[in-house]
C-alpha cells in the first residue's frame, strides 16, 4: 500500500481494435479531490481510456485501479459517468428514469428517491418529475442527464466532453456543479478540447496524441516547464501596426489583444517600442504559455517526431 | 452475473411495455386479426357457393341429361337443338356458364367430353362436372348391360374409415384432421409470436443505440445482464399477453356455451336432438390434453429465448432498422424452414424426417407441438429436444451477448458477417 493513494491509477494500458492501436501503453494517476483534464485531438484515445475506466471495454494489456480496486463490476458504482454520446429513454418519466439508473448503480429505492428530489430541486426541475423525458426541451434533458450522472453520489466523476452540445446556460451550470463537487471533496475527470475550460478548472492534465500520453502533470508545473516565453500585449487603437512586424507569429490576435512567442529575447524590445509608438498600451507582460499554445505545440512536435 | 440487475432491467422492460399504448392496441387487435384471418376465407367460401352456375347440356342420347338432372337439378339445363354458334353466343352473353355436348359415342366408345366455358369455371366446377359425368355414364352403361342391382350396390360402395386413438384410459374417437388443425394452429401461433416478440427485442436494442443511452447503461450493468433482462422482460410481456388472450377466449367460449344452452332450452330442444345437432357439426373440437398445453407453452418459451437472442444480436449489429434487412436473412431462414416442413411432418409425424427436424433446436418450437398434437411423441425425444434447445440457447445468448457488447458501442460502423465474427472473438 502506498502512503499516498491515488483514486485512479492507470498502469500501462493498451487497447487495440484489429490493427488499430487506440491506446498504447498509457500511464497516469489521478489524486483525490482534484479536477483532472484528459486532453488531446480527436481520435487520440481519450474516449477509449475513459470507457476502460468505466469497465465498458477492457484493456488488452495493463490494468486500471480505482480506490485501489481493479476496475470491474465493483468499481462501476464508485463512478458517475457522463459519456460523450448521451441519451435517455424518451418514453420514461423523469422520476422513474432517475430511480432506474440509480438502482442499476446499486442505490436502494428510498435513498434514490431522496437523492433525486434533492437534485431535481437543486436544478429547479422538480416540476418535471412526472413528465416523460421526450416531452422535455433539449436543455431540460441535459439537466436530467447531469442528475442521472450524480444521483448515486459517487466519489469519482468522469465526464467525456461534458460541454459539447450544451447551451451556454447549462454549460455554466455544469461548470458550477463541477466546482461544487470539487469543493465537497469529490474527484472529477473530464476530457475536452476546450482549453479555456481546462485553464479555468483543471488542477492536473494529461495530454494524448495518437494513443500515447505526451504530457502529464499539474497545470502549473507544465506551464512553468515551458518558461515565461509568451508575451501578452493589450492595447487601444489601430492594430494594423502588427502587420509591419516580421518574423513573429501572433496567436489569439484580436482588435485589442495579441499573444506571441518571440524566437529570441532581442525581438521583444522592438515590438514594445513599435506598439508604444502606434497605440495606447495597457499591458505588456511576459507570461507562461497558455494551454492552448502548449497543446498545439506539443501535438505538432509529437507528430513531427513520429513522422521522422 | 448479478441477478439483481437483471431483475431491475426486466422490471423496467416489462412495466414500460405493459403500460404502453402499443401493448393495449396489440392485445386487442391481434385476436381481431386472427379472427379475420380465419373468418374471411370461411365467409368468402359461403359467398362463393351461393352463386348459382348453369351448365347447358345438349344431349343426343336422351338418357344422360335426366340422370344429370337427378344429381343436380339446378346446375344442368337442357339446350334446345341449335347450331353450336348459338350455344357459344349464350356463353358469351353470360346466359349459361358453359355447355357440354353429349352423344352416343360417349356411352359406347368412352369418348372425351368437351366442356366449353367462358372461363368462369374454376377447378371445383370442372371436377364436379367430371364426377357427375363419370357416374351417369357408368350407371347408364351398367343399365344397358342389365347388371343386377346387387352388383350396382357393390360398385357404388365406398370404404369408410374412422380413426380411434388408443390411450391409457381407453379409446378416444378423434379425427386426424382436427388434431392436425390443432397442431397447425399452435405451430403458426408460435411462428408468429417468435417473429413478433423477436422484432420487439431487436427494435429495443436499436432504440438504445439511436437514443445514445446505451453507454450510460453499460457503465452500470454488463451487456449480458442487460440483454438477459431485456429478453426476460419482453418474454414476460408476451406471457402476459397470451394469458389475457387465453383467459378472455375461455370467458367468451364459456359465455357463448351458456348462451346457446339457454337458447336451446327455450326452443324446447330435447337432449337427444341437441346431441344429434352437435354430432352434425362438421368439426368437433378435439380434447386438448394437458401434456400438449404444457408442451406448447414450454416450447414457445424456449423458442422465444433462442430467437430473441438472435434478434438482439441483429439489433446490436445494425445501426438503424433499415440496416437489419440484410442481417435478418440468416434468422428468417430457420424460422421459415419448419413452416415448409409442416406438410411432411403432419402426413407422417413419426417418420425419420419428422423426428430429426423436430429435434433441431431452431425448428423444435414449431414442429414439436405439431407432432405432440398428432401423435404420442416418445419421452426420449422430448428430453432430447429440451437438452438440445437448452444447449442452443446457452450458446446463442453467449455469442449474442458478445456481438451485442461490441456492436452496441459501434456507431455508424456497418456490420458485415465477418465483422461480427471478429466481435465474437474480441475481449
Amino acid at each position: 500500500m502506498q502512503t499516498h493513494m491515488s483514486i485512479v491509477d492507470v498502469r500501462n494500458i493498451s487497447k487495440r481494435f484489429g490493427d488499430f492501436v487506440a491506446v498504447d501503453k498509457v500511464n497516469f494517476s489521478v489524486e483525490p479531490g482534484r479536477i483532472f483534464g484528459i486532453l488531446g485531438p480527436n481520435g487520440a484515445g481519450k474516449t477509449t481510456t475513459i470507457r476502460m475506466m468505466n469497465y465498458i471495454t477492457i484493456p488488452d494489456e495493463g490494468d486500471i485501479h480505482i480506490n485501489g480496486v481493479k476496475v470491474g463490476r465493483e468499481t462501476q458504482p464508485m463512478i458517475g459517468y457522463m459519456p460523450e454520446e448521451r441519451g435517455l429513454y424518451k418514453k420514461m418519466k423523469v422520476g422513474e428514469h432517475l430511480i432506474y439508473l440509480a438502482q442499476l448503480k446499486g442505490v436502494p429505492l428510498d435513498k434514490a428517491k431522496t437523492a433525486l428530489r434533492y437534485w431535481l430541486e437543486r436544478f429547479e426541475a422538480i416540476d418535471w418529475i412526472n413528465k416523460e423525458v421526450g416531452e422535455l426541451s433539449k436543455g431540460m434533458q441535459q439537466k436530467i442527464q447531469f442528475i442521472a450522472t450524480i444521483v448515486h453520489d459517487p466519489s469519482l466523476y468522469i465526464f467525456d466532453e461534458p460541454f459539447s452540445g450544451l447551451d451556454p446556460i447549462n454549460s455554466e451550470l455544469l461548470k458550477q456543479v463541477i466546482l461544487e463537487l470539487k469543493a465537497s471533496g469529490k474527484t472529477i475527470i473530464f476530457s475536452t478540447h476546450r482549453m479555456e475550460q481546462v485553464e479555468q478548472m483543471c488542477d492536473d492534465i494529461v495530454l494524448y496524441n495518437e494513443g500515447r500520453t505526451i504530457l502529464e502533470g499539474k497545470v502549473q508545473d507544465i506551464k512553468r516547464s515551458f518558461g515565461k516565453r509568451t508575451v501578452i500585449l493589450e492595447f487601444d487603437g489601430d492594430a494594423s501596426f502588427l502587420d509591419t512586424i516580421e518574423g513573429v507569429h501572433f496567436n489569439n490576435r484580436s482588435n485589442r489583444f495579441v499573444e506571441f512567442t518571440p524566437k529570441d529575447e532581442s525581438q521583444i524590445r522592438p515590438i514594445l517600442e513599435k506598439a508604444m509608438a502606434s497605440v495606447d498600451v495597457h499591458r505588456f507582460e511576459r507570461v507562461y504559455p497558455s494551454l492552448h499554445e502548449i497543446f498545439i505545440e506539443s501535438v505538432k512536435n509529437d507528430r513531427s517526431h513520429v513522422n521522422r | 452475473m448479478s441477478t439483481d440487475k437483471i431483475f431491475i432491467v426486466l422490471k423496467r422492460e416489462y412495466l414500460t411495455r405493459v403500460r404502453s399504448k402499443a401493448f393495449i392496441i396489440s392485445t386487442i387487435l391481434a385476436p381481431v386479426f386472427m379472427i379475420m384471418l380465419i373468418g374471411i376465407p370461411v365467409l368468402l367460401s359461403f359467398l362463393d357457393t351461393d352463386k348459382a352456375r348453369v351448365i347447358g347440356v345438349y344431349d343426343e342420347t336422351g338418357v344422360l341429361l335426366p340422370r344429370l338432372e337427378l344429381l343436380s337439378d339446378s346446375l344442368y339445363t337442357e339446350l334446345p337443338p341449335a347450331p353450336v354458334d348459338t350455344f357459344r353466343a349464350m356463353v358469351l352473353a353470360n346466359r349459361i356458364d358453359g355447355y357440354i355436348l353429349l352423344n352416343e359415342r360417349h356411352l359406347t366408345e368412352n369418348a372425351e367430353v368437351e366442356f366449353i366455358s367462358g372461363g368462369t369455371g374454376g377447378l371445383s366446377l370442372i371436377s364436379a362436372i367430371r364426377s357427375d359425368l363419370r357416374s351417369v355414364i357408368r350407371d347408364e352403361r351398367l343399365n344397358r348391360e342389365q347388371v343386377s342391382d346387387a352388383v350396382k350396390d357393390i360398385l357404388n360402395s365406398r370404404a369408410t374409415i374412422v380413426s380411434r386413438k388408443i390411450t391409457e384410459t381407453g379409446e378416444e374417437t378423434t379425427s386426424t384432421e382436427s388434431l392436425f388443425i390443432v397442431g397447425y394452429i399452435m405451430c403458426f401461433i408460435i411462428y408468429g409470436a417468435l417473429f413478433f416478440y423477436g422484432a420487439i427485442i431487436m427494435r429495443s436494442v436499436i432504440e438504445e443505440k439511436t437514443s445514445r443511452i446505451i453507454e450510460v447503461i453499460t457503465s452500470s450493468v454488463r451487456p449480458f445482464e442487460l440483454l438477459m433482462g431485456k429478453v426476460l422482460g419482453v418474454g414476460a410481456v408476451g406471457l402476459t399477453q397470451f394469458t389475457i388472450w387465453a383467459a378472455s377466449s375461455a370467458a367468451i367460449m364459456g359465455g357463448a356455451g351458456m348462451y346457446f344452452a339457454s337458447q336451446m332450452d327455450t326452443s324446447g330442444l330435447v337432449g337427444d336432438e341437441a346431441m344429434a345437432a352437435a354430432a352434425q357439426s362438421p368439426i368437433t373440437m378435439p380434447e386438448i390434453g394437458i401434456g400438449l398445453w404444457v408442451g406448447f407453452v414450454f416450447f414457445f418459451i424456449m423458442g422465444y429465448l433462442i430467437y430473441s437472442s438472435l434478434f438482439a444480436a441483429v439489433g446490436a449489429a445494425a445501426d438503424n432498422e433499415s440496416d437489419t434487412q440484410q442481417l435478418m436473412l440468416p434468422i428468417s431462414m430457420p424460422i421459415i424452414i419448419p413452416i415448409l416442413l409442416v406438410g411432411p411432418v403432419a402426413s407422417d409425424p413419426n417418420s425419420t424426417l419428422a423426428v430429426v427436424s423436430s429435434l433441431i433446436p431452431f425448428f423444435t418450437p414449431m414442429l414439436m407441438p405439431l407432432r405432440m398434437a398428432m401423435t404420442d411423441v416418445p419421452i426420449w425425444q422430448l428430453g432430447a429436444a429440451v437438452v438440445l434447445m437448452s444447449a442452443a440457447f446457452t450458446g446463442l445468448i453467449w455469442v449474442s451477448a458478445r456481438i451485442y457488447r461490441v456492436g452496441i458501442l459501434m456507431y455508424g460502423k456497418k456490420a458485415s458477417f465477418s465483422e461480427m465474427a471478429k466481435w465474437i472473438r474480441y475481449n
